[in-house]
């Protein structure tokens, strides 16, 4: 006769969520007049891609205007958590509408 | 990038993050992470950085549709509300096999078999600390689950840890958690891997190994301590490999076993433990965390004169380095490790060499040129960089922009002071090994152990 094999209760071995509610902000239907912050990681040919997205929305949108991402620093350097503190009050001083957020992940 | 999005939007500001095909999954992890799982994207499909010019445009063009849509018309399609198990709810009954295949499953294991995590082993973990179960040690993104003691103890039980460590795995969690350690980037694409350094009295009493063979598993402390971190990067701050998300590790590699110093080999040189380095006493039982990216070939050197080693030190550490400095440089902080066989630095030391000059030496003599630095962080994607507006943006000191000649050399190692230097490794040979960290992305914490 075989001795029969133990079984396990076990556990979940992950953690309780500590992600933050939250919800997107309020958009505009139209661009037209609207200012566009760029905010960049400094990585991935983003100084090749804004002056390509501020021409192709300068034809569609009248009156839209850029921040451009020199104004705010890189968003993955060195000083990130010190830019991400000033963040919200950078973005009112310029008067940004919207933001890019560009390249990866 | 998605992180500062998510602030944008916090602050009544609509966004929309530009996120490359292969980064998609991954941006879905952050983005859950940070609260907003419907943060707005227009996807540049490919690769930049094998793009040409016109490969460029024409794929910017194609991603405006979805970048007007993310400004101007989206829509919060809200958080999943899927219930999650208690940390005391028994997920699954089953036997070994079964509950392999459970773990394997659910993407809970690192590939290789764990121990069950029954509610008794956990108990038996809890012991060893004075901290509740529920105590939450730091949030851990880019998942951001809250590391909780109670975690901690089932990973390490996953792992094959003995009960004792709990004061080490709690200071390793503790370290993790501090924002300087940047546990968000860990599963960045360089791929690189953190590692544990145990020092003080709680290295022998753990058993843990420092002399030949110390950086290879088959000592059970050394290793398993290495192993529940990688498990519990997997796990809590969802860094995990396909068919999972969240780490984007391009070929990046296994974990670090534990390393431990041969201390009164360096006492004995009349050196600073690397415990004491970081601000400690001897006394104090410390555990320190720090990136590996890459690891320098074994380094043998032969001599019985300061110099004798250190040039080769240099030239090979030195060289290992080289590449990955222009990364260092760009973010002008960076904390490669030299492990040092106790005979070499024994005659180091012999020869009235301190641990700091061994570091002016090396940050004077490994060099590269400006050319080389500003091509490889091109490489890596830096697409903007150079020294000269690096200094004069006041990152890095004048010496990496003494002349626009792009043949100067410029130091691999921007500040001397933090090259770790530690005692360990094969004393019956002549051999040490350099260990490259990661730039910022894992920057050196240390923390003292408590119950």
């Amino acid at each position: 006769m075989t001795t029969p094999e133990p079984v396990y209760d076990v556990v979940w071995p992950l953690a309780p969520s500590a992600a933050p509610a939250g919800s997107l902000a309020a958009r505009s239907a139209d661009l037209s007049g609207k200012t566009v912050g760029e905010l960049w990681d400094y990585l991935f040919k983003g100084e090749e891609m804004f002056p390509l997205i501020r021409k192709a929305l300068e034809t569609r949108y009248p009156g839209i205007r850029f921040v451009e991402f020199e104004t705010f620093g890189s968003i993955h350097g060195r000083d990130e958590k010190e830019l991400a503190a000033t963040l919200p009050g950078l973005l009112r001083k310029h008067g940004c509408d919207a933001v890019i957020s560009a390249v990866g992940a | 990038m998605l992180r500062a999005a998510a602030i944008a939007e916090r602050a009544g500001v609509p966004s929309v993050s530009i996120v490359t095909t292969p980064f998609m999954q991954q941006a879905g992890v952050v983005s859950r992470g940070v609260g907003l799982p419907s943060l707005p994207i227009a996807e540049y499909p490919g690769v930049p950085m094998t793009d040409g010019s016109d490969a460029v445009a024409r794929k910017v063009e194609a991603l405006l549709p979805q970048l007007v849509a993310g400004l101007a018309g989206a829509r919060d399609t809200g958080r999943p509300t899927a219930a999650e198990p208690g940390p005391r709810d028994v997920v699954h009954r089953g036997t070994l096999d079964e509950i392999q295949e459970l773990f394997h499953k659910n993407l809970w294991s690192d590939g290789l078999p764990v121990i069950p995590p029954t509610l008794a082993r956990v108990e038996r973990f809890l012991a060893h600390t004075r901290r509740q179960p529920d105590e939450v040690i730091g949030r851990l993104l880019p998942e951001n689950r809250a590391a909780t003691v109670w975690s901690i103890a089932v990973n390490a039980v996953m792992a094959g840890c003995r009960p004792e460590y709990m004061p080490v795995l709690l200071a390793i969690v503790e370290a993790i958690a501090e924002p300087i350690f940047r546990v968000e980037d860990a599963g960045s694409t360089p791929g690189w891997e953190p590692l544990v350094i145990v020092s003080g009295p709680i290295a022998t009493r753990l058993d843990l190994n420092h002399g030949q063979g110390v950086m290879r598993v088959g000592r059970q402390a050394n290793s398993s301590l290495g192993r529940f971190l990688r498990l519990y990067l997997r796990n809590v701050a969802g860094l995990r490999i396909p068919p999972g998300a969240g780490d984007k590790g391009s070929i990046a590699g296994s974990f670090n076993v534990a390393l431990a110093e041969d201390e009164d080999a360096a006492a004995a040189l009349g050196w600073s433990t690397f415990g004491v380095d970081q601000g400690f006493t001897r006394a104090d039982s410390v555990v320190t965390v720090q990136s590996v990216v890459s690891i320098s070939p074994p380094i043998y050197s032969a001599g019985t004169r300061a110099l004798d080693h250190v040039r080769i030190l240099a030239e090979v550490f030195g060289g290992a380095c080289g590449y990955w400095s222009s990364i260092g440089m760009k973010y002008a902080r960076w904390e490669p490790l030299l492990v040092l066989g106790p005979s070499i630095a024994r005659v180091i030391a012999e020869d009235g060499w301190s641990k700091d000059d061994l570091r002016r030496y090396l940050h004077e003599h490994v060099t590269i040129t400006a050319r080389e630095a500003e091509t490889y962080a091109l490489q890596v994607g830096a697409t903007a960089y150079t020294l000269e507006a690096h200094v004069k943006a006041g990152v890095l000191p004048a010496a990496y922009a003494t002349s626009s000649d792009p043949e100067r050399p410029v130091p691999v190692f921007v500040q001397p002071e933090k090259i770790g230097i530690l005692v360990a490794g094969d004393a019956g040979r002549n051999q040490s090994k350099g260990y490259v960290n990661n730039h910022i992305q894992g920057g050196r914490v240390s923390k003292r152990l408590s119950a």
